[in-house]
C-alpha cells in the first residue's frame, strides 16, 4: 500500500496542479506545500517499511510473474531516503526562490519524483524502462526549464545521449525477453545463468552502456557538464544530488541481480569505466574556471567513485557505494546551492571574480567550505568516511590500480578545491552588503550539519554495519527472488 | 567509415547474440497464462488489451504519463512566444468536405476508444484520431477557428481529468484491498466475453486514456504550429509586401 | 526464417546508431533516434511471431501468437514518439536563435 502511494500520490500531485492554476491560483498556494510535504512523507514511509524485511506490492492483485511488482529492500530503501532528502532541499530552494508562480515546473518536478520512486521500487524491467524515460523526460525539461539559449542546447544535448542510452535499455530489454520470455526480474535472475554466453555479454553490454550514458560515466559524460551547469540552481542541486544517483541505482540492481553469478567479468568492465570516469573527471574539473562548471565535472569524478564500489562486487564495496553515493547527495546538493546562490547574488560565475567573498557573504561560504572539505575528504567529514571504506574495499578485493586511483583522485580534487577556497578568502572588494535569506542560509547549514554528523556517527553506532548488510542483502539474489517469485 | 565499420561491427556482435538463442516451438511464460486465462480472469476479448490494461495496468499509467511530461514539457517550451496571426486555411471545396467528414471520424475515433476490449484498438489509437481531427480541423479552417472552438485551457483541463479519472480507477483496486489498478478482484463487473459491457474497468480505462492522449498530441500540435506559423507568418507578410511594390 | 527478422531488426538498429553518430544535422540526429527506436521495437515484436499463429482475439481459431510483445511494443512507441517530440520542440528552440540545425555552426557550450 504504501509503496504503491509513494509513486501515486505525487503521480496525482501532478495530475492535479494544472486544474488549481486553471481554476483558482489560491487553491494551488494552499496545497503546494502539503503535496510536497506528502511526497516527502510518502517516499520515507516507503524507504522505512523497506529497510527491515523485503516489502511488496503487486498490481492489480496479480503474483509476480504475471504481474508487475514493487520491491523494496535495503538497497532501494537507502536510495529511496536519499531521493526524498534531495528532492525535498530542491523543493524548498525553488519554492523559497519563486513561490506558486511557476506551476508547470512543479508538474515537472512531482512528475520526476514520482517515476524516480517508481524506478527505485520497480521489480519489472519492462516498468523499469517505462518511468526511466518519464524520469528522463522530466529531468530534460528541468534542465531547458529557465529557456536560456545555454539551458536549450544543453537541454537538446542531454536529451540525445539520454535517449540513446533509453534505446540500449530497451535493447537489453528485448534480449533478455527473446531468452526467457518474462520480465519479471527476479524471474530472468533465476533464469540468467542457464543462457548461451554471447547472449549474455549482448544484454551485459547493453545494460551497462545504457545506464553509464544514463549516469555520466566517463567516456559517455559530454551532456552532464553542460546540463548540470546550466541549469538553474535547484535543479543542479536535483540533478547532481538525486537524478545520477538513480542511474547508480539501476546499475547497481540490474548487475547483481542479473550478472552478479552469470557473468562476474561485467564487475571489471564497471571498475574500469569507474577510474576512468575518477581521473577524467578530476582533470578536467580542475581546469575549469566556472563554479558550476567545476562543481558539475567533480560529479563525474564522484560516479567515478561509487562505480568503483559497485564494481568491487562485494559486500563492503557495494556499502561503501551506496554510502559514498548518500554522502554525495548531501555534499554535492548543498554545493551547488550555496555556489549557485552565491552565484546568482554576485551575477558571475568566474571563479577569479569572487575575490574576498567570506567577507561578504560569511554563513554561505562557511557551508561550503565545509562541504568542499567533506568531499575532498578531510577525516573527520563523511567523505572522509565512505572513501576510506572504498579504498578498504579495493584492497580487499586486491586491485591496488583502484585503491591508488581513488587515492590519486583525492588529491587532485584537493588542489582544485583549495583553489576555489583560496580566492574566497583572499581579501577584495566590491560587493553589495547583504546576506542571503534566512532559508537558503538554513537548507546550507543543514546539508553541512549532516555532512559532520554523518562523518561521526560510524565512529560511534554501527551505522556502518547497517550499510554492511544492505550490500550483502542486495548480493544475497536467492533471497530476492525467493521473496518475490513464491509470495 | 571508421564509424561505418564500428556499427556494423556492433551490428555482427548483436547478431552473434542472438543468433546463440535457440526458439521454443511453442509460448511459454506468463504470455501462455494470459492466452489461456484472460477470458475467465478479465473478461476481455482482446488479449492485448487486458495485459496493457489489466495484468500490467501500471505500465500504462507510466506511458500516459510520459505524453502527459511531453504535452506539458512542450507547452512549456512555448509559452513565451505570443500568437499572432492565423493561417488562412484552405479554399471552399477543402472546408465543405472536410466538414463532412468530421463526424464520421469522430465516431471512428470513439468506436477505437469504446471497442478497446474487444477489437484491436483502444484509448491511445482512439485518442490518436481524436487529435487528428483537431489537426484537419487547424489545417483547413485555420488556427484561429481551431482555438476559438477547442479552447487550451478545455484542453488542459480535459487531459488533467483524464489522468486523474485514471488514477482513482487504479485507487479503487487499492481501497478494496486488491491492490492498485485491480479490475474484477475489486468488484467491478466482468460480463460476458465478447459483450459490449465486459471486461470490467477496461473500458472505462481506456476512456480515461483516450481523453488524455487526444488532448495531449492536440496540445502538442497546437503548440508547435504556433511558433511555426510564427515564423513563416513574418517570411509570409515579407513576401506580400514584395508582391505589391 | 525467423533469424533473418532478428538479423533485419538489428540491422535497422545499427543504421539508426550510425546516423546518430555521423550525421552533423539536428533533424538527421532526431531521424536516427527513429529508425534506433524502430530497430528495437522490430526485435521485440518479432519475439511474438508464432508459425501460423492468429491474432490474440478471442474467439481464437488455432495457435495465438505471444500478445505480451505487442502490449510492450505500444507502450514504447508512444514513449518513443513522446521523446521524439521534445527533441523536435527543443530543435526548434535551438533553430530560433542559431537560424541554423548544423552542429558545426551551432558551437554555443563547447569550449
Amino acid at each position: 500500500m504504501i509503496l504503491t502511494l509513494a509513486v501515486i500520490f505525487p503521480l496525482s500531485s501532478a495530475f492535479v496542479i494544472p486544474l488549481l492554476h486553471l481554476y483558482g491560483s489560491r487553491g494551488l498556494r494552499l496545497f503546494l506545500p502539503i503535496m510536497g510535504l506528502g511526497a516527502f512523507v510518502l517516499t520515507l514511509a516507503a524507504a522505512a517499511s523497506g529497510f527491515g524485511d523485503y516489502a511488496l506490492a503487486f498490481f492489480g492483485g496479480w503474483p509476480a510473474r504475471l504481474g508487475v511488482v514493487f520491491v523494496a529492500d535495503g538497497l532501494s530503501s537507502v536510495f529511496l531516503a536519499l531521493a526524498a532528502f534531495g528532492c525535498g532541499a530542491s523543493f524548498l530552494y525553488f519554492y523559497e526562490q519563486m513561490g506558486t508562480g511557476p506551476w508547470r515546473f512543479y508538474v515537472i518536478f512531482f512528475l520526476l519524483q514520482a517515476s524516480m520512486n517508481g524506478v527505485l521500487l520497480t521489480g519489472d524491467l519492462f516498468n523499469m524502462f517505462v518511468f526511466y524515460e518519464i524520469f528522463s523526460l522530466a529531468a530534460y525539461l528541468l534542465v531547458s526549464y529557465s529557456l536560456t539559449w545555454q539551458a536549450v542546447e544543453a537541454g537538446l544535448k542531454y536529451l540525445v545521449m539520454g535517449t540513446v542510452g533509453a534505446f540500449f535499455i530497451l535493447l537489453g530489454a528485448a534480449y533478455a525477453f527473446i531468452a526467457t520470455k518474462t520480465l519479471n526480474m527476479a524471474a530472468l535472475a533465476a533464469s540468467f545463468p542457464q543462457m548461451p554466453k554471447a547472449t549474455l555479454i549482448v544484454i551485459a553490454a547493453c545494460m551497462v552502456v545504457g545506464f553509464s550514458l544514463k549516469a555520466g560515466a566517463f567516456p559517455f559524460h559530454f551532456w552532464l557538464p553542460d546540463a548540470h551547469s546550466s541549469a538553474i540552481t535547484a535543479v543542479s542541486a536535483l540533478l547532481s544530488g538525486v537524478v545520477v544517483k538513480v542511474s547508480i541505482y539501476s546499475l547497481i540492481r540490474v548487475s547483481l541481480l542479473f550478472f552478479g553469478d552469470a557473468l562476474p567479468s561485467v564487475f571489471d568492465v564497471i571498475t574500469v569505466l569507474g577510474v576512468l570516469s575518477l581521473l577524467g573527471g578530476h582533470l578536467m574539473a580542475s581546469r575549469q574556471q566556472d563554479i558550476k562548471r567545476l562543481l558539475a565535472y567533480s560529479t563525474v569524478a564522484q560516479i567515478g567513485y561509487i562505480m568503483i564500489g559497485v564494481g568491487m562486487g562485494t559486500a563492503t564495496g557495494i556499502a561503501a557505494a551506496v554510502f559514498h553515493s548518500f554522502n554525495h547527495m548531501l555534499m554535492k546538493s548543498g554545493l551547488f546551492i550555496t555556489a549557485g546562490r552565491l552565484a546568482e547574488e554576485i551575477k558571475t560565475r568566474n571563479i577569479q571574480d569572487m575575490k574576498g567573498l567570506y567577507y561578504h557573504r560569511r554563513g554561505m561560504v562557511l557551508a561550503f567550505t565545509v562541504l568542499a572539505a567533506a568531499i575532498v575528504g578531510v577525516p573527520p567529514l563523511n567523505g572522509f568516511m565512505s572513501k576510506w571504506y572504498l579504498v578498504v574495499a579495493s584492497v580487499e578485493k586486491r586491485s591496488f590500480l583502484a585503491a591508488l586511483a581513488l587515492v590519486f583522485g583525492t588529491v587532485i580534487s584537493a588542489s582544485y578545491y583549495i583553489r576555489v577556497l583560496s580566492v574566497f578568502y583572499t581579501p577584495g572588494e566590491g560587493f553589495s552588503e547583504h546576506e542571503s535569506r534566512r532559508p537558503v542560509l538554513a537548507i546550507a547549514a543543514l546539508f553541512s550539519a549532516c555532512c559532520v554528523v554523518l562523518g561521526l556517527l560510524p565512529f560511534f553506532t554501527p551505522i556502518w554495519e547497517l550499510f554492511v548488510e544492505v550490500g550483502s542483502k542486495a548480493l544475497n539474489t536467492k533471497d530476492y527472488i525467493a521473496a518475490v517469485l513464491l509470495k | 567509415m571508421g564509424l561505418l565499420l564500428l556499427c556494423l561491427g556492433i551490428g555482427w556482435w548483436l547478431w552473434k547474440g542472438v543468433a546463440a538463442m535457440e526458439d521454443p516451438e511453442f509460448i511459454i511464460g506468463p504470455a501462455a497464462y494470459y492466452i489461456i486465462n484472460t477470458a475467465e480472469e478479465t473478461g476481455a476479448a482482446n488479449i492485448v488489451a487486458a495485459i496493457l490494461f489489466d495484468y500490467r495496468g501500471i505500465d500504462t499509467l507510466g506511458e500516459a504519463s510520459v505524453i502527459y511530461t511531453t504535452v506539458c514539457g512542450v507547452a512549456m517550451l512555448f509559452s513565451k512566444s505570443k500568437y499572432k496571426r492565423s493561417s488562412a486555411g484552405l479554399s471552399f471545396i477543402a472546408r465543405r468536405g472536410v466538414s463532412f467528414l468530421v463526424p464520421f471520424l469522430l465516431l471512428y475515433g470513439s468506436t477505437i476508444i469504446l471497442m478497446g476490449h474487444m477489437t484491436p484498438g483502444g484509448g491511445f489509437q482512439g485518442g490518436a484520431v481524436f487529435a487528428t481531427v483537431t489537426i484537419l480541423l487547424c489545417i483547413v479552417f485555420g488556427s484561429s477557428f481551431e482555438m476559438s472552438r477547442i479552447k487550451p485551457k478545455t484542453k488542459e483541463t480535459i487531459e488533467s481529468l483524464g489522468g486523474l479519472f485514471f488514477v482513482f480507477l487504479g485507487g479503487v483496486g487499492l481501497l478494496a484491498g486488491a491492490g492498485f489498478l485491480a479490475n474484477t478482484a475489486a468488484g467491478f463487473p466482468r460480463g460476458q466475453v465478447g459483450n459490449f459491457l465486459s471486461a470490467g474497468a477496461i473500458p472505462l480505462l481506456n476512456i480515461a486514456v483516450g481523453m488524455k492522449v487526444g488532448a495531449g498530441l492536440s496540445t502538442i500540435f497546437y503548440s508547435m504550429v504556433r511558433v511555426l506559423e510564427l515564423e513563416f507568418g513574418e517570411q509570409m507578410s515579407e513576401v506580400e509586401g514584395n508582391d505589391k511594390n | 526464417m525467423i533469424k533473418i527478422s532478428y538479423a533485419t531488426a538489428i540491422f535497422v538498429f545499427c543504421i539508426g546508431l550510425y546516423t546518430i553518430l555521423s550525421k552533423r544535422n539536428l533533424f538527421k540526429t532526431v531521424i536516427g533516434l527513429t529508425i534506433m527506436e524502430s530497430g528495437a521495437l522490430m526485435l521485440i515484436v518479432t519475439a511474438g511471431y508464432v508459425h501460423g499463429g492468429v491474432p490474440p482475439l478471442i474467439p481464437m481459431e488455432g495457435q495465438a501468437v505471444n500478445p505480451l510483445p505487442h502490449a510492450f511494443t505500444l507502450t514504447a512507441i508512444v514513449i518513443g514518439a513522446s521523446d521524439v517530440a521534445l527533441a523536435l520542440a527543443l530543435v526548434i528552440k535551438v533553430h530560433r536563435r542559431y537560424k541554423t540545425v548544423d552542429l558545426d555552426k551551432i558551437r554555443g557550450l563547447k569550449e
